[in-house]
C-alpha cells in the first residue's frame, strides 16, 4: 500500500514539503541521513580549509585594479609574460612529443629494454632542486663542467651560458624537459600498453605497420590521453618555480623570470605580497580555459584509452 | 540495527567535547608572561648559541618565557612578510632584511619602541639611532620603530698572494678611489701575462640578485660625490648635477670594469653568496662585500687565509678622488615588535634586557665578529682591539668609529624598493653587457627611481 497517497489527500501542502525535504536528503531517511552528513562533513571542512579558503583569499589579495596597473608598468613583467609563453610552448610540447616517441621505443620487448627504462627514469626520480643546482653549476662560465670539458677536449672557451637571456632561458627549458620527460613517457607507455593486442594484430594483418600503424591506430587511440597529459603538464608548468629559480635564478638582470618566480620575487624580495599574488593571478585567463577544456575531455563518453 | 538520530549525534558530540581536554594534544595557552620571538639563523653556530644563552638568562632573570624560533635567513624573511600580511605575528622579531623596518612602518605595522631605545640612548651611535626611525604614512610622522641590535658595513677583501704573484705589494695600494680599484686591473694584467687564465682583478657584483649590488653602487655613488641623492627629509635629488654625475661615474666604472673583462663574467648572475664562493676559489683578487663573512667563513678551516692571506685590516675604503674620507653606509639590524603582537610588554622587556651593553656585546662577539656592535663603547673591548687579529680593528673602525651614515631607505622607504627592484643593477648591466652609455643607463634608472618615489609621498 502506498501510504503517501493518504497523506496526499488529507494534507497536500505538508506532503510537498516532505517531498522536497526527502529529495534534498537524496532519499535517505533518519539515521542514514545523519550518518551520511557525519561522513561528508570532514571532507567539506577540509575542502573549505585547504581549497576554497586559499583560493578565495588569493582572489581577495589580488583583487585591486591598482595592483595590475603597477604590475603592467613593471618593465620586467612584459619579458616575464614572453618567457612564460615560451616556457610553456616549448617546455610542454617538446617534452610531450619526446615522451610519445620514447614510449613507443620502450614498448620493445626484452630485459635490456627494462633495464634501460630504469636508467631513463632516474632524472625524474632524483630530487629536482639538487639536480637543477647541479645544472646551474655545470653551466657556470668560469669553472663549470661544460666549459671545462670544451676547453680540455677542444681548447674552446665556452660561452657564459647563464649570462644571456636566451641561452639561460634555453637552459631552463632543457632542464625541465630532461627532468620531466621520463614521467610523461611512463604515462604514455601505460596508455600504449592498454591498447588491446587484437586491435594492433588485426591492423598489422591489414598492412598497418610501422609509421602507418602509429598514424592510423596508435595515435588516434592515444590522442585523448596525449591531450589530457599536455593540458595537465601545462597547468603544472604554469606554477613551476624550481627550474627557473635554481637554474637561471631569473637572471641575468631579471630577464628569465616566469610568472611563478616573478610572483615570489614581488611577494618576498620586494615585500609586496599582493603584487606577488597579482603576478600569479594574471595567468588566470590562460589557466581557466585550460581547466575547462581538461574537464570536458575528462568527461568524454567516447571509448578512448 | 540502531540508527543514528540527530539527538544521538548531538549527545555523542557533547561527550566528545567533554573528553577533549583529556585526550587531545596539549596546546599551551599563551600566558601573560610568554612572548614569541623570531630570529634568523646565524652564519656560524656560535651566533645561535649566544642568542639562546641571552634568552635563557633573560628568562631566569625575569621569570618570563620567550618562545624562541631560530629560522634560516631566507625563510625567516618570507615568514615575517607572510606574518605581517596575514596578521598572525610574533611578539618580537629581528628585521630581515633591515629595510623591512621602513617598508612596513610606512604601512603602520610596527609598535613604537622609543621607550626601549631610550634606556640605552646614550650608548647607541648616532647612525644607529637614525636607522631606528621610520616614517609612518598613516600617522604622517617619523617615530622610533626599531631597536638597534647590530650592524654591518661593506669592507674590501683582498688576496695578498695574488697581489704578490702579480709582482706587486699590498702596501702599494693607492689611497684614492679610482686609483685604488685600477690597481687591481694592473694585478689582473700581470697575472694574465703569467698564464693565469681565470683570475679577475675585481669582484664587482654587477648582478640583479640580492643586496650586494646596491651596496656596491652606493659606495661608488658616495665616493664620487652623490651622497645627497636622498636627504634626511626623505626628498629625492635626482636633479642635483653632482648626484647625476656621481651616478654616471659609478655606473660607468662598475659596468665598464665588467665590459673590459676585469670582473668574472658570471658576476652578472651572482647571488649574495656567489661572490664569497668565487673569492674563496681565488677567481678574483678582490671583493667588495658586506660584513666579515668572507674572513669568518674560513677562520677555522684555513687559519692561514684568515691570519695572512686575506687582507682587510686598515684598508676600509680608500679616500675619494680628492683625498677626502668616504663614509661607509651602515646597515643596522633592528629588533621589531609587530602591531598585533599579543604580549608587547614582555617583548619590550626582553628587548630592553637584550640591548644592555654587556648582553648585546657578548652576543655579537660570540658571532666571531661578523656583525658590528652599534655602541661605540663596545668597540673598546679586548675582542675588537685584539692586536693579533688582522681584521677586527679595521672592521670596527670602518663601521663604527670612522665616518658612517645610515642607508637611504632610512630617510625614505622608496629607496628600499629601488634596491629590491635592482634599479642600480640594471644600470650597471646596461653598461656592462649591452654597451649602453653610462649617461643613458642612468637616465633610464632615474626615470624608474622617480616612478618608485612617486608611490611614497611624504607629508
Amino acid at each position: 500500500m502506498d501510504s503517501t497517497s493518504v497523506v496526499d489527500v488529507g494534507r497536500p501542502a505538508i506532503r510537498r514539503t516532505l517531498s522536497l525535504s526527502r529529495s534534498l536528503r537524496g532519499g535517505l531517511k533518519g539515521g542514514e541521513y545523519t550518518w551520511a552528513v557525519a561522513f561528508v562533513v570532514p571532507y567539506i571542512a577540509v575542502f573549505i580549509a585547504f581549497v576554497a579558503y586559499p583560493v578565495v583569499y588569493g582572489l581577495w589579495m589580488g583583487s585591486e585594479a591598482r595592483l595590475y596597473q603597477e604590475l603592467f608598468a613593471d618593465p620586467i613583467y612584459q619579458s616575464t609574460v614572453v618567457n612564460t609563453v615560451l616556457y610553456l610552448a616549448l617546455g610542454v610540447n617538446v617534452k610531450m612529443f619526446l615522451a610519445l616517441l620514447l614510449s613507443g621505443f620502450f614498448m620493445r620487448p626484452g630485459l635490456w629494454m627494462k633495464a634501460l627504462l630504469l636508467i631513463f627514469v632516474l632524472p625524474w626520480a632524483v630530487p629536482q632542486i639538487s639536480t637543477f643546482i647541479s645544472i646551474h653549476w655545470m653551466l657556470n662560465g668560469e669553472w663549470g663542467f661544460l666549459n671545462n670539458v670544451l676547453y680540455t677536449l677542444f681548447h674552446v672557451e665556452g660561452a657564459s651560458w647563464l649570462n644571456d637571456r636566451w641561452t639561460a632561458l634555453g637552459a631552463v627549458i632543457v632542464s625541465h624537459i630532461w627532468k620531466w620527460t621520463p614521467f610523461w613517457t611512463l604515462i604514455l607507455l601505460a596508455g600504449r600498453m592498454a591498447i588491446p593486442l587484437e586491435i594492433r594484430d588485426s591492423a598489422r594483418v591489414d598492412g598497418a605497420t610501422g609509421l602507418r600503424g602509429f598514424v592510423h591506430i596508435t595515435f588516434p587511440l592515444l590522442a585523448n590521453l596525449y591531450l589530457i597529459c599536455t593540458l595537465l603538464s601545462t597547468i603544472f608548468l604554469l606554477g613551476d618555480f624550481n627550474a627557473v629559480t635554481f637554474v637561471s635564478g631569473g637572471g641575468p638582470a631579471n630577464s628569465t623570470h616566469v610568472l611563478a618566480t616573478l610572483g615570489i620575487r614581488n611577494a618576498f624580495e620586494i615585500a609586496q605580497p599582493r603584487l606577488g599574488v597579482a603576478a600569479v593571478m594574471s595567468a588566470l585567463p590562460l589557466v581557466i580555459p585550460l581547466v575547462i577544456v581538461l574537464m570536458r575531455k575528462l568527461r568524454t563518453s567516447e571509448v578512448q584509452i | 540495527m540502531a540508527y543514528l538520530t540527530r539527538r544521538s549525534v548531538l549527545r555523542g558530540a557533547l561527550a566528545l567535547a567533554a573528553t577533549r581536554p583529556f585526550v587531545g594534544p596539549h596546546i599551551a595557552k599563551a600566558a601573560a608572561t610568554t612572548a614569541s620571538a623570531w630570529f634568523a639563523q646565524g652564519f656560524v653556530q656560535d651566533e645561535d648559541v649566544a642568542l639562546r644563552k641571552a634568552v635563557a638568562e633573560y628568562e631566569k632573570a625575569s621569570g618570563n618565557k620567550i618562545e624562541l624560533s631560530i629560522i634560516p635567513f631566507a625563510p625567516h624573511r618570507q615568514k615575517l612578510i607572510s606574518a605581517i600580511t596575514s596578521g598572525v605575528v610574533p611578539d618580537v622579531t629581528q628585521g630581515n632584511p633591515n629595510e623591512i623596518l621602513q617598508l612596513f612602518a610606512w604601512q603602520d605595522r610596527w609598535v613604537d619602541v622609543s621607550d626601549v631605545v631610550e634606556t640605552q640612548k646614550a650608548e647607541f651611535s648616532e647612525t644607529a639611532l637614525q636607522a631606528a626611525q621610520a616614517y609612518n604614512s598613516v600617522t604622517k610622522k617619523r617615530a622610533v620603530y626599531g631597536v638597534p641590535l647590530r650592524a654591518a658595513v661593506v669592507p674590501c677583501h683582498v688576496w695578498r698572494p695574488l697581489v704578490e704573484k702579480a709582482g706587486l705589494k699590498i702596501e702599494d695600494l693607492p689611497k684614492t678611489w679610482d686609483a685604488y680599484f685600477d690597481f687591481f686591473k694592473k694585478v689582473q694584467d700581470n697575472l694574465r701575462k703569467q698564464g693565469e687564465r681565470k683570475v679577475y682583478g675585481l669582484g664587482f657584483q654587477v648582478t640583479a640578485n640580492g643586496v650586494d649590488p646596491a651596496n656596491l653602487f652606493n659606495a661608488f655613488l658616495i665616493a664620487h660625490g652623490g651622497q645627497d641623492i636622498v636627504t634626511k627629509d626623505g626628498k629625492l635629488h635626482l636633479d642635483d648635477p653632482k648626484v647625476k654625475q656621481a651616478a654616471i661615474k659609478a655606473a660607468g666604472y662598475l659596468g665598464g670594469a665588467y665590459r673590459d673583462g676585469y670582473v668574472p663574467p658570471s658576476a652578472i648572475n651572482w647571488n649574495d653568496a656567489d661572490d664569497n664562493n668565487a673569492f674563496h676559489a681565488k677567481l678574483m683578487v678582490m671583493d667588495v662585500d658586506g660584513t666579515l663573512s668572507t674572513e669568518v667563513a674560513v677562520k677555522e678551516k684555513h687559519p692561514e687565509w684568515y691570519q695572512n692571506d686575506i687582507v682587510s685590516q686598515g684598508i676600509g675604503y680608500p679616500n675619494d678622488n680628492a683625498g677626502k674620507p668616504v663614509p661607509s653606509i651602515v646597515g643596522v639590524t633592528q629588533g621589531l615588535i609587530p602591531k598585533g603582537a599579543k604580549n608587547v610588554t614582555v617583548a619590550k622587556e626582553f628587548l630592553k634586557y637584550f640591548i644592555q651593553p654587556k648582553v648585546i656585546g657578548e652576543f655579537i662577539e660570540l658571532g666571531l665578529g661578523r656583525w658590528l656592535p652599534v655602541m661605540p663603547s663596545l668597540a673598546k673591548s679586548a675582542f675588537w682591539q685584539n692586536p693579533k687579529d688582522p681584521h677586527l680593528r679595521g672592521y670596527v673602525q670602518q663601521g663604527l668609529l670612522g665616518p658612517t651614515r645610515p642607508d637611504y631607505y632610512v630617510f625614505n622607504p622608496a629607496m628600499a624598493e629601488v634596491y629590491s627592484q635592482h634599479v642600480w643593477s640594471l644600470a650597471m648591466i646596461d653598461v656592462a653587457k649591452d654597451g649602453v652609455k653610462p649617461e643613458a643607463a642612468i637616465d633610464k634608472a632615474f626615470k624608474r627611481i622617480e616612478e618608485i618615489f612617486a608611490k611614497y609621498k611624504m607629508a
